[in-house]
């Protein structure tokens, strides 16, 4: 479009000096935002240091970043008292993982299958927001009494937990089918399976990836949580028991290393959207437009 | 002339056994649905209508007389509440088969390539991939566009995302074709285009066409028949012939011609006082309210 007004008229075409001049603006600004964050940080972080350092707020409730970091450096060194933190952060992430790829897939098939049998949703829709009313995560100590301490009650527990985010976005995703799209491939021949496959899924796989986003969290805290009401090892655990030992900088520690956990999931599922759903048209990004 | 372009591949068309477009035929169609609030709305009553083998109908009215309510009951999209709607003397059962739909809206997928689009209704009848794919090459190169196999739809033009789904629903070679306003959010220039290129390809492969519009020049231009809805419940008022010799030309010239001018003031006669009566029902309830 700019190439061929270029062409047309060269003397309106806007000089080079301006399109550096937007693009420097731009980079300033990024540095900017940037500079403001770091600023934030050190800010927050300065100021617990400096509070809890000077007795205003009390290390032995709020902890120190100091002491936190003291706190990882130990974990690192020597290990926490079930082992080696390296081992504590898998067998956590793989409860969360695997509870997580049960309730996807759980979910993912009941939601598609409610959305699409009317009959079945009308029957089974009023159990199904019952369940969901329900504060889940009491299960938690139930599943420990059926499923006892190994990992097998926190996968159950996340993948619970997982599957109800899953399932009503899923089924919203198929009931939010265009009509259209399924009335065009039915008469170009398409069996029942062929319209899921080719018409239902994609479109409500829009649905299903941005609820895989807040399902992971979920899966995060289910295994958390489960190893919180009873575990022999796992994060959870070593946050129960610097709980118990007033330790906060424990407890504060574990916390950082469970969100950085998060935030790379989050990466990850973010990588993973931007691929499945490379079809969609680009959204316009503030610098995209300059 | 088509099958001679079509004959490289192996994917054989399940319309193309058939010779030309099959008949068409309603009778003592009523249409009603539920609304929400649990009412019954009747959309068509007692619609009788013929559309001769191989012949182009334009089914003109004003909005809401059920005219897309009649294409979806022919594709067997629908079933009717009464009455009978026959395709080549058989009673609509399922899903019709050998028709090519195109709708208002854009139907195309939009995690689905062109290509990929196009390629639906031979794979969808048992082709292989590969023949789906050169079939569908063939007739995105029929259509005129050649070099837009792998883009996705909406980084294309609305004219375009038009051939595509032009071509998606002439790929099968179907007997029948049902067209919902399929060039009603084009502008003036692009709808021109369009509507020659139809033309062109519909004499090609004559099948049997319902084209609903609410452009009546469009309908003259195009139709062998023009059928004239009432205003809802909707059913057949008049149906006029065009005998505007073929082939007609471009559209855009054929309108400027005495017997289309002659066809277009008879029968706008009859199209007004739909047009008009459906005007005053929606616009009555606010005067109203405004007193």
């Amino acid at each position: 479009m700019t190439e061929s007004m270029a062409a047309d008229q060269p003397r309106i075409a806007a000089p080079p000096a301006l399109d550096t001049s937007a693009r420097q603006q731009n980079v300033r600004r990024r540095v900017l935002v940037y500079a403001a964050r770091l600023l934030t940080l050190v800010l927050f972080v300065g100021g617990w240091q400096l509070l809890t350092a000077t007795k205003v707020i009390d290390p032995f409730f709020f902890g120190q970043p100091s002491g936190i970091v003291s706190r990882l450096r130990d974990w690192v060194e020597h290990g926490t008292a079930y082992g080696s933190l390296w081992l504590q952060i898998w067998i956590t992430m793989r409860e969360a993982l695997q509870g997580f790829a049960i309730g996807v897939a759980g979910g993912v098939v009941f939601g598609v299958l409610l959305g699409q049998v009317r009959f079945l949703a009308d029957v089974l829709g009023p159990y199904i927001k019952a369940m969901n009313a329900v504060p889940r995560i009491v299960l938690g100590s139930i599943f420990v009494v059926w499923l006892g301490l190994g990992s097998a009650s926190k996968v159950m527990l996340a993948a619970v937990l997982v599957f109800f985010v899953v399932f009503f976005n899923a089924f919203q995703g198929v009931r939010e089918v265009d009509r259209n799209l399924v009335a065009n491939v039915r008469v170009l021949g398409a069996s029942r399976l062929q319209v899921v496959r080719n018409v239902v899924l994609p479109s409500a796989l829009t649905w299903i990836i941005a609820s895989l986003h807040v399902a992971f969290g979920f899966s995060v805290i289910g295994a958390i949580v489960g190893e919180f009401l009873g575990a022999q090892k796992g994060l959870g655990l070593v946050i129960a028991t610097a709980q118990n030992n007033f330790d906060p900088d424990g407890v504060f520690g574990a916390m950082l290393i469970i969100a950085l956990l998060a935030l790379t999931a989050e990466w990850l599922i973010g990588r993973l959207e931007r691929r499945l759903l490379s079809w969609r048209p680009p959204a316009h990004t503030e610098a995209g437009a300059t | 002339m088509k099958s001679d372009t079509l004959s490289g591949n192996n994917y054989q068309a399940p319309g193309s056994a058939r010779t030309e477009g099959a008949g068409i035929e309603l009778s003592g169609v009523t249409k009603r649905f539920l609304t929400p609030a649990g009412t019954a709305f009747t959309a068509l009553r007692d619609v009788d209508l013929r559309v001769r083998a191989g012949r182009f109908s334009a089914v003109v009215g004003p909005t809401g007389c059920g005219k897309s309510t009649t294409l979806t009951l022919v594709a067997g999209l629908d079933r009717p509440s009464a009455g009978t709607v026959r395709v080549s003397g058989q009673p609509v059962s399922g899903i019709t088969a050998g028709t090519g739909f195109m709708f208002q809206a854009d139907a195309l997928l939009p995690w689905k390539t062109v290509l990929g689009n196009v390629a639906m209704g031979p794979a969808f009848h048992g082709a292989s991939k590969k023949a789906a794919q050169a079939a569908a090459r063939e007739w995105l190169r029929v259509v005129g566009l050649a070099g837009f196999e792998d883009h996705h739809p909406h980084q294309l033009s609305g004219g375009m995302r038009k051939r595509v789904s032009l071509a998606a629903a002439l790929i099968n070679e179907p007997s029948i074709l049902l067209m919902d306003e399929p060039f009603g959010a084009l502008d003036v220039q692009t709808k021109a285009i369009m509507s020659n290129e139809l033309l062109r390809l519909w004499d090609q492969t004559k099948p049997s066409v319902i084209f609903v519009t609410h452009d009546l020049e469009e309908a003259i231009a195009l139709a062998d028949q023009v059928v004239v809805m009432t205003a809802g419940p909707g059913t057949v008022k008049a149906v006029y012939d065009i005998d505007l010799p073929r082939p007609r030309g471009a559209v855009q010239e054929i309108r400027f011609e005495p017997r289309f001018l002659e066809l277009h003031r008879q029968i706008w006669e009859s199209l007004r006082e739909e047009v008009e009566r459906a005007y005053a029902r929606t616009a009555a309830p606010r005067e109203g309210g405004r007193s």
